[in-house]
């Protein structure tokens, strides 16, 4: 990769630790300006850290930064920012109150001469940065009625306003649908043109082949492989990401067996219903089977889940366990109904980051524990079980006592999904259970979900992720809180989902149709 | 223990090209933080029994410290469970107050048994308990403003009862006095009943299942909404439990003053709150524990006694009082943003 022209950005040796763990272990890298440099790896081999020591987020131990041939001290973000370097996070950092026009002016005040606010010149700006980003909505709207593609597209306009010269992006396609990934290509492409450097932080690897000029692989804390134009392919990535372990086969689909011996589905919906999202959902789970529940961002999906677990009332429909009617009061009545949800956002909503393993396995399953005359909580019961969960999980950690903050993503993920199998859930809810998860950690976690099903567990999986509904034994597709199709083992493939989920409509956004409830 | 700060001066290798020094400067305070408050309890003894070897270094002095400390002990611990879960309680002090004029006053001015009259005032911690539990869960008024709300009300309750007079104790009911004053195997009562309410504290929030509720609402109360805990019933019982305590405080504090003073329990609060923080600190990374708050309170308690042994004015004590709680605050936000690692 030596090329005659200075790149924009040269760090060199970099080298840092936490404690004993080596973050990043001497990693030099180059970014040009007018390319997308993807950066790939498992959760915790170094690209997020090295992304925090280019934001000043982080001091390094060691190494250099050159800017323009230059070396430069990082020490905050704020000097970082001064270089024209812009950080789009996974969760964003928007007001969701504030309009757009306010969130585009955050760090960008003009003062008048008696150092009050002008919007005048802020308007005209922000308005060029719109079109460049292809929004149309008004500069007034509210940004919590934007949909997320729409904020992630702030965001990036928010970079633009301070005309960035670097911009990276943690995940930016995480959470959005097909048509609004495209969008997002579309004015990366557009400010690579413009001669804007673009670091890009993704598990999916299709995008990062499709959209990438350079890719630097990371694995454990050292740069393996550096892949540039048309080196860069799936395979390649795989091999570099994941090494010499190999990756597990998943476990076969021995669940669609057990559901044909039986005759009575674990779960059913009938009518299921929560306006505005959720419009009559039917919908049949049975013991031993995986059932994929996709559809756009908005579909009705996550909160199909919800009620299921005690944590939306419906306004309408039934729900039936085993054939009897379900109505869950309380999220306590679900779990005690042996429902357990896995919930979209792991690190919000699934753990007790400070907290031990042994608390996090332990939490929802904590009247288990009581023994003796006092019905005291048995401390080494509990240790047992968290021992049995990480042993059986393949949970990488030295002890239990461990806080889960410092586990990677893929091991975080399956402490929540321990929480919940250490106590025999039988119907199990996941949402969106692999997001954020690097390859291995992400076979790993098909496998326990075909393991619970080959158990009898009745499994309900909502994804985004093509690969992650190919091992459901079907795979239902939601679009404006309706069942839009149910695709069998043979029926499902990308096409099938997306032309499911986007018929009739080509906006990428579906608008919930109130009242139209048949 | 000595380890993190090996790491910290690794870091000062000249191949470093540059060190960001508030980042060292945090980790020295994480440490600082996590044994600071043990070892600031220890310096803290031994300068002062050096500065004043006969007074404050005998046998007579500790006993008299744990004693006089035990009631707030009592308090701080309470304290600590509506910190767990993620609220404040500024209604204990006042609630103290209330529940030993209580006490007095049924037996003084109702003719109610010695008995009874306890068992009233210590529940009148539970009532103010429950109110606070469900203004703060029910009505979701910020927890300061409803606890310093309720307090006030009970500011008011208290001299609506007494008519603003401290109420003494007849001739017929002095032996309430022994209550405070008793000793059973040579061990005074309040440090015994202290003792139990660390204990039992102690096991509520680690061995059963509402303390480790606790645990989960204060570490994520969505995720332990999502793991099936009953958020709002855990946080009203966290603060039931800290005004029992706080009663049972006052009460015993009426029963070693022997009357009923309007104001008797009211500085508990300030002193409890540095207790509790500084103690967070301690051991844990910022996390609220009982052990830590007892070691807080040993802290505060021998800073006061020193302080008076040598004479320090008044205006002092008040210094020492606000600057103490200040730190011990500051100490507890460093070690927990320490432990996170940024």
């Amino acid at each position: 990769m030596s090329s005659q022209v200075v790149p924009l950005v040269r760090m060199s040796g970099m080298t840092k630790q936490f404690g004993a763990i080596t973050a990043l272990d001497d990693v030099s890298i180059a970014f040009n300006a007018g390319e997308v440099h993807g950066l790939v790896g498992a959760n915790g081999a170094g690209k997020s850290t090295l992304v925090k020591v280019l934001s000043g987020a982080y001091a390094p131990d060691r190494g250099t930064i050159e800017i323009d041939g230059a070396p430069v001290a990082m020490h905050s973000t704020l000097d970082s920012r001064r270089h024209g370097f812009e950080f789009i996070h996974q969760e964003l950092s928007l007001v969701p109150k504030f309009s757009v026009l306010q969130n585009l002016a955050m760090g960008n005040w003009q003062r008048t001469g008696f150092g009050l606010l002008t919007w005048r010149e802020l308007r005209v700006r922000a308005k060029e940065v719109l079109s460049t980003l292809g929004l149309t909505q008004p500069l007034s709207t509210p940004v919590a009625e934007l949909s997320v593609a729409d904020a992630w597209l702030v965001s990036i306009g928010r970079a633009l306003m301070r005309d960035a010269r670097l911009i990276a992006m943690d995940e930016p396609s995480a959470s959005l649908s097909g048509e609004e990934c495209q969008r997002l290509f579309a004015v990366v492409r557009e400010l690579v043109s413009r001669g804007v450097a673009i670091l890009y932080v993704s598990h999916r690897l299709n995008e990062v082949v499709d959209m990438c000029n350079v890719v630097t692989v990371f694995r454990d804390g050292r740069v393996v492989d550096t892949l540039r134009g048309s080196e860069i392919d799936k395979p390649a990535l795989v091999r570099g990401i994941v090494g010499d372990a190999t990756v597990l086969p998943v476990v076969a689909a021995t669940g669609r067996r057990i559901a044909e011996l039986s005759d009575r589905p674990a779960l059913s919906l009938r009518g299921l219903s929560r306006a505005p999202l959720v419009n009559g959902v039917d919908l049949d789970v049975m013991p031993g089977e995986v059932v994929g529940l996709t559809g756009l961002v908005g579909s009705g999906r996550t909160e199909v889940l919800r009620m299921v677990f005690g944590a939306d009332r419906p306004t309408g429909g039934e729900m039936f366990i085993d054939g009897k009617p379900y109505r869950p009061r309380s999220v306590v009545h679900a779990i005690r109904e042996g429902v357990a949800l896995v919930p979209e956002e792991r690190r919000s909503q699934g753990l007790f980051l400070d907290k031990s393993i042994d608390f996090n396995i332990n939490v929802a399953t904590l009247r288990v524990l009581r023994s003796g005359p006092l019905r005291l909580l048995s401390g080494g019961r509990r240790v047992e079980r968290s021992e049995r969960m990480v042993k059986s999980l393949g949970i990488k950690t030295r002890s239990t006592r461990t806080p889960v903050r410092q586990l990677s993503g893929g091991n975080q993920q399956k402490v929540v999904m321990g929480k919940w199998l250490v106590g025999n859930s039988r119907i199990l809810l996941l949402d969106e259970a692999s997001r954020g998860v690097d390859v291995s950690a992400r076979v790993e976690i098909y496998n326990v979900i075909r393991q619970q099903a080959a158990l009898g567990a009745a499994v309900l999986v909502v994804s985004s992720e093509f690969d992650e509904l190919t091992n459901c034994d079907r795979v239902v597709v939601l679009r404006e809180g309706r069942v839009a199709a149910e695709l069998g083992p043979d029926e499902v493939s990308e096409s099938a989902i997306l032309a499911a989920s986007f018929a009739e409509h080509r906006d990428a956004r579906p608008i919930p149709s109130l009242g139209s409830r048949s | 223990m000595s380890q993190p700060t090996a790491t910290a001066m690794e870091l000062e290798t000249p191949i470093a090209p540059y060190v960001d020094t508030r980042r060292r400067s945090h980790r020295a305070l994480g440490v600082a933080g996590k044994y600071g408050t043990i070892i600031g309890l220890a310096l803290m003894i031994v300068i002062l029994s050096i500065a004043a070897p006969g007074t404050f270094l005998s046998v007579d002095n500790f006993v008299n410290v744990i004693t006089q400390n035990s009631l707030i002990a009592i308090v701080a611990c309470g304290m600590t469970l509506p910190l767990v879960v993620g609220e404040f309680d500024l209604s204990l002090g006042y609630v103290a107050s209330f529940a030993g004029v209580l006490s007095v006053g049924l037996m003084s001015h109702q003719g109610v048994p010695m008995g009874l009259a306890i068992v009233l005032a210590v529940l009148i911690g539970a009532v103010a308990g429950i109110v606070n539990g469900l203004l703060v869960t029910q009505l979701r008024v910020n927890a300061l403003i409803a606890t310093l709300g309720t307090g006030t009300v009970v500011v008011g309750l208290n001299y609506a009862y007494t008519n603003g007079v401290p109420v003494n104790l007849l001739p017929e009911s002095r032996g309430f006095v022994n209550l405070a004053l008793g000793k059973i195997a040579g061990i005074p009562n309040p440090v015994i009943v202290m003792v139990v309410v660390v204990i039992v504290l102690w096991l509520v929030l680690n061995r059963t299942v509402l303390g480790q509720q606790m645990q989960a609402v204060g570490g994520n109360r969505d995720a332990a909404e999502l793991s099936g805990v009953r958020v709002e019933r855990v946080r009203i019982w966290a603060f039931v439990i800290a005004g029992l305590c706080a009663a049972l405080a006052g009460m015993m504090l009426a029963s070693r003053v022997g009357s009923g003073q309007l104001t008797a329990g009211d500085g508990y609060l300030m002193n409890s709150f540095a207790a509790v923080f500084l103690g967070s600190a301690a051991l844990r990374d910022g996390e609220f524990h009982i052990l830590g708050t007892v070691i807080g309170v040993a802290l505060v308690g021998f800073g006061f006694n020193g302080l008076a042994i040598l004479g320090a004015p008044t205006f002092f004590q008040y210094i020492f009082s606000g600057g103490l709680l200040i730190v011990a605050v500051a100490l507890s936000t460093v070690a927990r943003r320490y432990a996170r690692g940024s």
